[in-house]
């Protein structure tokens, strides 16, 4: 049969790796689909004339604004911790990775702050759609970036454990992916959600 | 406090103990339960289940599990047929039948949500585990592990909704719990929130395979297979799983979201507040008609595999075909709201949406004539599987046709939720989803097992199947042209009872079409030394893995092979008919790189149906066992290292040269 | 005894055993369809009413274009299976030709041409039979009905009138009824009487429009297609189609009933009931339809604006 021809036995490694990304870039997609069905529920929620309070009375842009710039500092962060990643400085990477998590962390410390003084002052997910679709979508926004951190964790403590090796280096590409993604939701949100919402 | 904590809204009286059936069946359940138990530990195999089948990262085993699934799951839902058939054909005017509205509510909700999810669904990963490796000349799928978890969670996922018959009660708002019924003020038992987790987890499963399975088949193609070199049903594989990819987060999300209305009290989908019912009509049928079209794809490829196996011959148009199947795919994203035309979006959009419809029945015309015209000229074995085949000819063009008929809105305005409507469904799923299944699973068998399944009872079931299904369907038909509407437990006007009585008749004969099933699987193992399939190409075949043997060796291929036709089996047999097989001792064979297996996708799958139920019953620190459960398991398996290893060339021949001996002696 | 009954089964279900089965159980179907010749048919298939015999019309004609492909692969499917069977042994065995330009170009340019046919008649056909739109043909201002889903009964208000029913329908015959529809403490909920045309769901917080024409006297059946819940199945009213004069008869005879429908008697009817047998009131005291939109409307918080009504289930 074809055997004689097939002494070719694929070196499993090489395409692993391009395998392994490109199913991570699937998971990119999917949740890409998730987000845009939040973001239409939200736009379908907050028709103009829906009843209940509106969120331009309950939300404050300068904190938006500080957000918006810890999160864009944890993507450059990590980018730096990559860059080290390729040239084998491990002590670089965790000390980039640590501030990636801080900066990370003030946003959702940030965030969750925000949500809790809404709640308080009567802008609750329970009172309309409105209001709910709020909540979930910036919510499951921030939920993803709370795995995003639990996930830098990790990598803080697998890195000197297993050292940098093909698989780890992996596993960074992914989390640089999925981190880089959540910012890019993250400039949908406060674009659709808050800028549009003041308007 | 404490108690409130752990078990939450769960007492003791969650158990239905007045309710007869339910008792009876959940003794039936128990006792069988209780009998495979013992059968397991009489035959001293549970270290045989657990290391050969539950940490098996194998992809043919995972097809393998799957399929066990589908079918024990098809025995729940079909009992609910039995149970609805024989309630409609006796609740005519003043009798009510035995069936109140409060149990026969979910016994049709259990019955499409069992069949949908969890028989349908595993039956197509099941196929889609055991041939589209093979079939690629690949050693298994691209993410072996999160195999393992996706077939885990399904089964987590169907186990929740099998314990809702016995704890609490399941979900009774149809299929799809459309709100505002399914919120918290019209059903304020734990039946939604059943129905919701069983299908979020068993959702993540799927989703989690669909990623795989374009991986494995856009990435892990065997050398020279190009993309219109591929096999059919690899094609199929492919366009229902970028449907699983783009459609299954929707469920997903909208699902969340009622979980959301009903646990934190959100505004989602409920009547009121801002809150809009429509939306999650829309949102559910964006998924759910892609749904029904991941279901039928992979049956449209069985059927291109058996008809130009079966007939000898080249499969007529493979390009044509392929290009019907991603137009298929596309359309199958504008058409969902032909579920509602009733709603009332206006003339405008119902009309669009219609026509979309309808130009589906295009390319599935399309590829019945490459069928047909397959099938011409060709030398035609009739063996079950092409049975099946035949009969998915004419049954699916009827189911089609009703369905076309539908999409014409004004007609839709008189059809709509009534038994028409019904019948048009169970038309298509039963005529082109479970015919193709079951062809599907007949032809692979003896890949899967080593020996062929009994052709006389297979034909006995074939028989049984397809009249009971005429039988069954047909007077819906004309009952939902008089305005009969679905989901209905009694009726006045008497007149309609012979039809129902029929279908009760119809739904009999599938019974025993079933245990004739369960038969023919029983007889062929008795008989599985006369069965066996020595030369691994029981059928004479034409794709990639019909060329090892059966079962397949745990590393599928020793060599790699290389495809540079399309069914380059087929061709290979014909010129090396005279040259006869290489013995494995002149061939050089090099280690094998394979996956371990591991616990770890059950395990995370058991951690997330504590959380599930948990989350059902509001048990708070189940849950929190649970969720920590699942994502502590995930990370540690990312600090293990032992997850491959490498086969030993003596393991290989000693293997391959068995084959070698069993084939020439064949 | 399991030794005959295998054999008795395997009688019934050996191939030729089969087809003699299947022959008597269609020939039974076909015999028992026969009597439903007679009965009394409740539908499409019956029409009163200029839409349901314009939807017939559209279904029989849809059904006779999608038969031009249907029978010839049904005839296809059964004589190539029938006669290139390997036992045959023909002698035009082709196993690899795979390809014709000519065939491809039939089946895809039929199909393409009949579907084509099909979409121009759905396009058109669905503006003409678009339920919010008024009917064409009928000048004369139509009839009002509004329609309120309860659980689980059917609650009529005739505004210009000034009275209403419950599960009980009575329109003008030739004249043009417009319903408004909405529905109350009970989920979504589809309105339908097959023998005049066609069904629209009515849902909380919002009004759907339904335009239907009864061209014949007599009593038909209404009913709820979508499911609501576990009183779904009683919740049928009567369509009473008569005269303009015994319609106004009739307005007249209710108008002195001693019941009258205020905020306080339609919170009686919020409570949940099935089977309810068909209930006069001969006055109307308030603007009930609007309202309830208005209620569902502008509601807000986690309270449904109906809680303080008797729970639908036993918790």
């Amino acid at each position: 049969m074809h055997n004689q021809a097939a002494i070719v036995d694929e070196h499993h490694h090489h395409d692993s790796d391009a395998t392994d990304v490109f199913g991570f870039w699937l998971y990119i997609l999917t949740d890409c689909i998730l987000f845009g069905t939040l973001f239409s529920t939200f736009l379908v929620l907050n028709y103009p004339g829906s009843p209940g309070p509106i969120l331009k009375n309950y939300s404050n842009l300068h904190d938006i604004l500080i957000e918006t710039f810890l999160l864009l500092a944890s993507n450059f962060t990590f980018c730096l911790a990559s860059l080290n990643l390729y040239k084998d400085k491990l002590c670089k990477v965790q000390l980039w990775l640590v501030l990636t998590f801080l900066f990370g962390a003030g946003f959702v410390f940030m965030e969750v702050s925000e949500f809790i003084h809404m709640a308080h002052e009567g802008f609750r997910w329970d009172v309309s759609g409105q209001i709910s679709a709020f909540f979930t979508l910036v919510g499951t926004h921030g939920l993803h970036v709370s795995f995003g951190l639990l996930w830098i964790l990790v990598m803080i403590i697998q890195l000197p454990l297993l050292k940098i090796t093909a698989i780890t280096k992996r596993r960074m590409t992914y989390l640089g992916l999925f981190w880089n993604f959540l910012d890019i939701v993250w400039i949908f949100v406060f674009t659709i959600v808050y800028l549009m919402g003041a308007m | 406090m404490l108690q409130n904590l752990i078990f939450g809204k769960l007492t003791i009286e969650a158990i239905p103990y007045h309710v007869p059936i339910i008792m009876g069946a959940a003794a039936f359940m128990g006792i069988a339960l209780l009998g495979v138990l013992f059968l397991i530990t009489f035959y001293r195999k549970w270290g045989y289940i657990w290391n050969d089948w539950v940490v098996s990262v194998d992809h043919k085993k995972i097809g393998i599990m799957y399929m066990i699934l589908a079918f024990v799951m098809l025995l729940r839902g079909f009992s609910d047929v039995v149970l609805m058939r024989s309630q409609q054909a006796l609740a005519a005017g003043s009798h009510l039948g035995y069936l109140p509205p409060e149990h026969y509510d979910q016994i049709f909700t259990a019955h499409g949500v069992i069949m949908i999810f969890f028989v349908a669904m595993p039956f197509m990963f099941g196929l889609l585990n055991i041939a589209v490796p093979l079939q690629i000349g690949a050693r298994d799928v691209a993410y072996p592990y999160l195999n393992s978890i996706s077939f885990w969670l399904t089964f987590v996922g169907a186990m929740l909704c099998n314990i809702s018959l016995v704890v609490g009660s399941f979900a009774a708002t149809g299929w799809l719990a459309y709100p505002p019924l399914s919120e918290l003020y019209y059903s304020p038992d734990v039946g939604v929130d059943y129905y919701i987790w069983s299908l979020q987890i068993a959702g993540v499963g799927t989703l989690l395979a669909g990623i795989n399975f374009i991986a494995t088949i856009m990435k892990m193609r065997c050398k020279g297979m190009t993309l219109m070199k591929m096999p059919i049903f690899v094609w199929s594989a492919l366009c229902a799983m970028i449907l699983v990819a783009l459609a299954f987060p929707v469920l997903t999300v909208t699902l969340g979201m009622l979980s959301l209305d009903r646990l934190l009290d959100m505004h989602f989908f409920t009547d009121f507040s801002g809150g809009s019912p429509l939306m999650y009509i829309n949102l559910i049928w964006v998924w759910g008609h892609p749904e029904v079209y991941i279901l039928i794809l992979p049956a449209f490829g069985v059927f291109s595999e058996v008809v130009a196996t079966f007939s000898h011959k080249k499969l007529f148009g493979y390009t044509t075909m392929v290009w019907a199947i991603v137009i298929i795919t596309f359309l199958s994203f504008i058409v969902w709201l032909h579920h509602f035309f009733t709603m009332g979006a206006g003339a405008d959009v119902n009309a669009f949406f219609g026509i979309t419809t309808m130009i589906i029945a295009i390319p599935t015309g399309v590829k019945v004539f490459n069928w047909l015209f397959t099938m011409y000229k060709g030398r035609i074995n009739m063996a079950t599987p092409m049975l099946w085949v035949i009969a998915f000819f004419t049954t699916f063009a009827i189911g089609g046709m009703t369905g076309v008929m539908m999409s014409v809105p004004p007609v839709d305005f008189q059809v709509h939720n009534s038994l028409f409507l019904i019948a048009h469904f169970h038309n298509v799923i039963i005529g082109g989803v479970l015919f193709g299944y079951f062809a599907g699973i007949i032809y692979w068998f003896p890949k899967a097992f080593g020996f062929s399944l009994d052709e006389k009872w297979g034909k006995r079931s074939f028989y049984l199947w397809v009249v009971g299904f005429y039988l069954a369907f047909m007077p819906l038909y004309v009952l939902g042209l008089d305005g009969f509407a679905r989901r209905v437990n009694h009726y006045e006007n008497v007149l309609y009872q012979p039809y129902l009585i029929a279908a009760a008749l119809g739904a009999l004969l599938i019974m025993l079409g079933i245990a004739c099933q369960l038969i023919q699987l029983f007889v062929s193992i008795k008989n599985r030394r006369a069965l066996r399939d020595k030369t691994g190409d029981p059928w004479n075949a034409r794709t990639l893995e019909w060329s090892v043997s059966s079962p397949a060796p745990f590393y599928n291929f020793a060599v790699l092979p290389i495809a540079t036709e399309i069914d380059q089996f087929w061709i290979d047999k014909e010129k090396h008919l005279a040259e006869g097989r290489i013995h494995p001792k002149d061939i050089h064979y090099h280690p094998i790189h394979m996956p371990k297996d591991t616990p770890i996708g059950f395990i995370i799958a058991m951690f997330a149906g504590i959380a599930g139920f948990a989350l059902i019953w509001h048990m708070l620190i189940p849950g929190i066992i649970g969720f920590l459960g699942v994502v502590l398991s995930i990370i540690a398996r990312t600090f293990s290292k032992d997850i491959d290893y490498y086969v030993d060339v003596e393991t290989i021949k000693k293997i391959e040269l068995q084959h070698y001996k069993e084939l020439t002696n064949a | 005894m399991f030794n005959k009954m295998y054999k008795a089964l395997s009688r019934i279900a050996f191939p030729g055993g089969a087809i003699k089965l299947l022959c008597i159980l269609l020939g039974g179907f076909f015999i028992i369809s026969l009597t439903g010749c007679k009965e009394h048919f409740n539908g499409m298939l019956d029409p009163k009413g200029l839409i349901a015999f314009q939807e017939r019309k559209l279904f029989f004609d849809t059904l006779a274009l999608m038969l031009i492909v249907v029978i010839p692969v049904i005839i296809m499917s059964f004589a190539f299976v029938y006669h290139y069977q390997i036992s045959h042994r023909t002698r035009d065995y082709k196993p690899n030709w795979s390809h014709s330009y000519l065939l491809e170009s039939i089946w895809w340019a039929i199909p393409c041409v009949i579907i084509l046919v099909l979409a121009v008649m759905t396009w058109k056909k669905t503006h003409e039979l678009e339920p919010s739109l008024k009917l064409s043909g009928y000048g004369e201002k139509p009839f009002l009905v509004q329609a309120i889903a309860l659980p689980w009964k059917w609650l009529f208000i005739y505004p210009e009138q000034h009275i209403a029913t419950v599960n009980y329908l009575e329109i003008p015959v030739g004249r043009e009824v417009e319903y408004s529809l909405t529905t109350d403490n009970v989920p979504m909920s589809g309105f339908f009487i097959p023998q005049l045309g066609s069904q629209i769901y009515t849902m909380a917080g919002m009004r759907t429009r339904l335009h239907l024409v009864a061209n014949e006297v007599g009593i038909y059946e209404g009913l709820n297609t979508q499911f609501n819940g576990d009183g779904f199945s009683d919740m049928h009213f009567e369509v009473h189609v008569v005269e303009p004069s015994d319609m106004q008869k009739w307005v007249d005879e209710v108008k002195k009933s001693p019941n009258s429908l205020s905020d306080s008697s339609y919170e009686e009817l919020l409570i949940p009931s099935d089977g309810d047998k068909p209930k006069l009131f001969g006055k109307v005291t308030s603007n009930i339809f609007d309202n309830v939109i208005h209620t569902y409307m502008s509601s807000m918080g986690p309270t449904h604006p109906r809680e303080n009504q008797l729970k639908l289930h036993k918790v």
